[in-house]
């Protein structure tokens, strides 16, 4: 289980009423935007790819002040997420999320890179080799992406 | 027997008032040339007074507040106008009305944190962490006073005490005695439950509800179901600054 190490949380993660799903809409979509930014903020910097609702999260719980957000609080954070074309749900029930700290095309973008840096390009290679060799190192895990996009496309 | 009066009594009695009259007007002249000659006195004493402590002037802000002081009790206003001597000799309009802006600035990018409502020492802090080329000479008096300059603007901004405490206000939110209480209130810990609102000031629970109600509408309330007492509590981010919270590093 992933640590709170090397992560200066914002502020808000230590004001409780942030785990609390707001009611007034003005309040809430800021509620909302804070917290995508930190979902998306430490994704990256700790490479995180997949974060499943019902499991531990580190953001999800803040055991300084005792608080977690709610199953519903979840939900919608990373529906909000979502619909900017920063995640993806990755199954019908909603409970595991694909986050895109990257969006899609950058990704692509990224993937192109690669190839042209290594010389891949007109050519086959397979993802685990794209994922464990060692030019790919710093460009994170793909698998689950990639195996996410195949299945999408 | 009286005297009945005749022509010469009554000549007698207009050049006698003529007489005073003068008289009067000599006395009143010395007396405005006086009190001329003393302001004039006054004045430059004021204005040596400002040159010699131009510096401390500017750059204590404790020094600067007891001026203000005493310039009011004289009836002048440094910050009246950006013109005369007070502008080329001390900045201080400048000054203030550069704080001023800053004020709005950081009022409007909290808004949506604190609904417009915040805490006069948060202004202060985030004031001097902008102002960080000569962080520490802003006062809370200095914020005031830019405050108050901000009015000719028109309605807005404006200072309100509650308890100890004092809370600026960015939004044109009328704020009624009951939340006023219930902020008060939300000072020591920085929230409240309808259930102490009701004990500690001994209302109805409709009225709390009502109240809070409208907080939360106004944005100056959020809400957190986390406790495990399960009960309910109404935070108010203007009394409890998020900046002030220690993060959690480690």
């Amino acid at each position: 289980m992933q640590k709170l190490v090397d992560f200066k949380l914002p502020h808000f993660f230590n004001y409780p009423p942030y785990f609390t799903l707001q009611p007034v809409r003005d309040t809430r979509e800021k509620q909302i935007q804070l917290w995508k930014e930190l979902i998306l903020d430490y994704c990256k910097t700790q490479k995180i790819f997949v974060i499943g609702l019902e499991e531990e999260f580190p953001l999800f719980t803040n055991h300084v002040i005792e608080r977690s957000l709610t199953h519903e609080a979840r939900a919608a954070f990373l529906s909000a997420l979502v619909s900017e074309g920063r995640a993806a749900w990755m199954d019908k029930g909603h409970r595991k999320c694909l986050i895109l700290w990257h969006r899609i095309q950058d990704w692509a973008d990224i993937l192109i890179q690669f190839a042209k840096d290594n010389g891949l390009e007109d050519g086959v290679v397979t993802i685990e080799e794209i994922r464990s060799g060692t030019e790919s190192q710093g460009t994170g895990n793909l698998l689950m992406l990639m195996s996410y996009l195949f299945v999408k496309l | 027997m009286r005297r009945r009066p005749g022509i010469g009594g009554l000549q007698t009695h207009a050049a006698a008032r003529d007489q005073f009259r003068l008289l009067g007007e000599n006395v009143a002249k010395i007396r405005t040339d006086l009190m001329k000659e003393q302001l004039a006195t006054f004045r430059s004493q004021l204005e040596d007074f400002a040159r010699k402590h131009k510096n401390d002037i500017r750059k204590n802000p404790a020094f600067r507040s007891q001026f203000h002081e005493m310039c009011a009790k004289v009836g002048v206003d440094p910050l009246a106008s950006n013109k005369g001597f007070w502008a080329e000799l001390l900045g201080i309009g400048d000054f203030y009305y550069e704080l001023g802006v800053q004020i709005v600035d950081i009022c409007l990018a909290t808004r949506a944190h604190n609904g417009g409502l915040i805490n006069l020492q948060e202004l202060c802090h985030l004031l001097r962490q902008r102002r960080k080329s000569d962080r520490g000479v802003v006062s809370e008096d200095d914020c005031l006073r830019a405050i108050s300059k901000l009015k000719v603007l028109g309605s807005g901004f404006e200072v309100i005490s509650v308890g100890k405490k004092k809370l600026v206000r960015s939004v044109p939110t009328e704020l009624n005695k009951d939340h006023n209480e219930i902020l008060e209130l939300a000072q020591a810990q920085g929230f409240v439950t309808v259930d102490e609102v009701e004990r500690r000031l001994s209302w109805s629970s409709g009225r709390a509800v009502d109240a809070l109600d409208t907080l939360l509408d106004e944005g100056l309330a959020m809400i957190d179901d986390g406790h495990r007492d399960g009960k309910r509590r109404y935070w108010f981010p203007c009394v409890s600054p998020i900046s002030s919270l220690v993060g959690v590093d480690s």
